[in-house]
């Protein structure tokens, strides 16, 4: 019992003592949001996950956006994230390869950024090489043949400019800008990039149909025997249209790039690369990680009849022995329609994510 | 600074008057988990592999490159008859360390009875209803019966006397089996229930583990061959039958492993 009273009575110090620092700390008040969820994301899908330590503001989405934009994040001032990360191509590039300020293409295709706040995983980049998304917006910043700056160098520009003292300030209760915090504010806007408003979305939520040829491709998509595309890109159920995992689909026999096996050392994940959302191919050619194919048609040839056995081909390429799932003409003319279903039109224009420098 | 010293009376209150059901408290409930171990014959696996490193009752070679399944109604039934269901369903994934373990079970010290379920029943199997799972794109198409699957097996295999060089592949997956798949299909429970016996909790954490003996998947009582079915089985009503029956003898309690 006398412990007890001599614990309260240090708690009746601490209180005493801790007042002044309560006051100073009165300034510092960044206002709370929540991603604007769509309906058809609300029902199917749990909450996003927000890191504790960098909760949504509408401050910190302010400044990471206008930090996406911002074109001093690289070193000559010309090259900012939206540079290969498109509104009007799904935040990705219609360019094979990105190139950097120096003029150097890189050599993977770039990743479309919407829904990410989804990404349960937590693996970040075609190859995994991220572990949280305030992580991943770090790299490109200082990869030589992207944006090819240094962080130091970012945090001196931004802090000649009174803008983003102040907005920094308003993110985070401090002008002491730093890359942790550019990171927060970028990965704070990028979690509000949803895209969940293709006509399918509206078919799901019975506000639209399919067109006959549409539902035949949906039909072609769910059936194990013929596109087995629903155990990596999702469902009418996931409508992230991904499983967020690493898979070998039977491009190569042999990699010249071995994707999560470069991060992890594994030559049992050499050649593997994250499932892309199937959200937004109307913009988002070309596609595979590398870019290789420029059409769906070709997309499709390839699961079709294209695929060839490499060591750490996914089992579920069922059918790599016969080439593929041998669909027919009209099977494929049928899953390309149904594909495009789940385009979603209204993100390019959407007021929110636009350029606000 | 009167309102504080006030505050913090009322705060010394509650400490007094609560002490004995604290103590109380303390000693009816005890900290629970359950892990998931998994063995082949007699090696422990632990994490999902490239490499042909097992051999099945069949004879045939195989890796594990996934292995991921579902567990739901995980109960306690103490010797009062009373069950606690303290999971209603749990993914396991063996690339996740985080899905290996059942955490935040509270139950008072005694002998207890623990089931769980492998899969889904028919009941509780409904289309669209579990957001993590949907994220998890844990679902069945409703052509194949609609549902979750119960498992998802993968890896590659040789039969003796073949060269590595080009194993073949095998997608060993479990779901409620489904006759007719397409529109007009039917669909028929396949979970299976996993009595693991009397287990005893004692004050203080306490760690249960069940393990699932994975080569039994391949053995009994249907010795399995991979050159006849080794993709392509959710629609394959005979199959998913077979994998009920090997499905019975795939869990027990493990006594001497991760304790």
């Amino acid at each position: 019992m006398i412990q007890k009273i001599l614990f309260i009575f240090c708690l009746f110090c601490i209180a005493i003592s801790c007042g002044e620092d309560d006051n100073q700390n009165q300034g510092y008040s960044p206002t709370p949001v929540n991603i604007a969820i769509p309906a058809i994301l609300s029902q199917l899908l749990p909450p996003p996950e927000i890191p504790i330590n960098n909760p949504l503001t509408e401050e910190g989405i302010a400044l990471g956006r206008a930090l996406f934009y911002e074109k001093k994040l690289s070193a000559d001032n010309t090259l900012a994230c939206a540079g290969c990360h498109k509104p009007d191509q799904g935040f990705s590039d219609q360019r094979r390869y990105s190139i950097g300020i120096d003029g150097i293409a890189g050599f993977r295709n770039s990743m479309p950024i919407v829904n990410i706040a989804w990404n349960t995983k937590n693996k970040f980049n075609w190859d995994g090489s991220a572990n949280s998304l305030e992580e991943q917006v770090l790299e490109p910043v200082v990869n030589e043949i992207e944006m090819h700056n240094t962080w130091p160098n970012v945090v001196a520009t931004l802090k000649t400019d009174p803008g983003y003292l102040s907005g920094f300030e308003q993110a985070f209760g401090t002008s002491t800008i730093s890359q942790e915090l550019v990171a927060k504010a970028l990965a704070q806007f990028i979690r509000t990039l949803v895209s969940a408003d293709a006509p399918f979305d509206k078919y799901l939520l019975a506000q639209a149909t399919l067109t006959p040829l549409e539902e035949q491709g949906l039909a072609v998509f769910l059936d194990e025997n013929r596109g087995d595309c629903f155990h990596c890109h999702g469902s009418p159920s996931n409508p992230l249209w991904t499983d967020n995992d690493f898979h070998n689909n039977g491009l190569d026999e042999d990699f010249t790039d071995l994707g999560l096996g470069d991060i992890s050392g594994d030559p049992g994940q050499f050649g593997l690369f994250k499932s892309p959302s199937l959200r937004n191919l109307a913009y988002t050619a070309p596609y595979m990680h590398d870019g290789r194919f420029q059409t769906l048609e070709q997309v499709i040839d390839h699961y079709s009849e294209g695929l060839v056995f490499s060591p750490t081909i996914d089992p579920l390429m069922k059918t790599v022995a016969q080439g593929g799932v041998q669909l027919t003409p009209q099977d494929k003319a049928a899953l390309k329609a149904f594909l495009l279903t789940l385009s979603d039109p209204s993100l390019a224009n959407n007021s929110a994510y636009q350029n606000p420098n | 600074m009167f309102k504080k010293a006030a505050f913090l009376v009322l705060l010394v209150l509650p400490f007094v008057a609560c002490d004995k059901n604290d103590d109380d408290q303390a000693q009816q409930n005890t900290p629970v988990s359950v892990g998931f171990l998994h063995s082949f014959y007699e090696d422990e696996v632990s994490v999902s592999s490239n490499t042909i490193q097992y051999t099945n009752g069949f004879g045939t070679s195989l890796s594990i490159t996934r292995l991921r399944y579902l567990i739901s109604q995980v109960s306690f039934t103490n010797q009062d008859g009373i069950k606690t269901i303290v999971k209603d369903y749990h993914l396991v994934d063996l690339s996740q360390d985080n899905s290996l373990t059942i955490n935040d079970i509270l139950l008072p010290p005694g002998a207890y009875n623990l089931k769980m379920r492998f899969g889904f029943t028919e009941a509780t199997n409904t289309s669209s209803i579990y957001p993590d799972l949907n994220a998890a794109s844990w679902n069945v198409p409703e052509n194949l019966g609609g549902g979750y699957h119960y498992m998802q097996l993968e890896g590659r295999w040789l039969d003796p006397g073949d060269t590595p060089d080009e194993p073949y592949l095998y997608a060993y997956h479990t779901i409620s089996a489904v006759q007719n798949p397409g529109p007009e299909n039917t669909r028929e429970d396949t979970s299976i229930e996993i009595d693991l016996g009397e287990i005893t909790v004692t004050q203080g954490a306490t760690q249960i583990n069940v393990n699932m003996h994975i080569d039994q998947w391949f053995e009994n009582p249907n010795l399995w061959n991979l050159s006849e079915l080794n993709g392509l089985l959710m629609g394959n009503y005979t199959a998913q039958k077979m994998m009920q029956e090997n499905g019975q003898n795939v869990f027990s309690l493990a006594s001497n492993m991760g304790d």
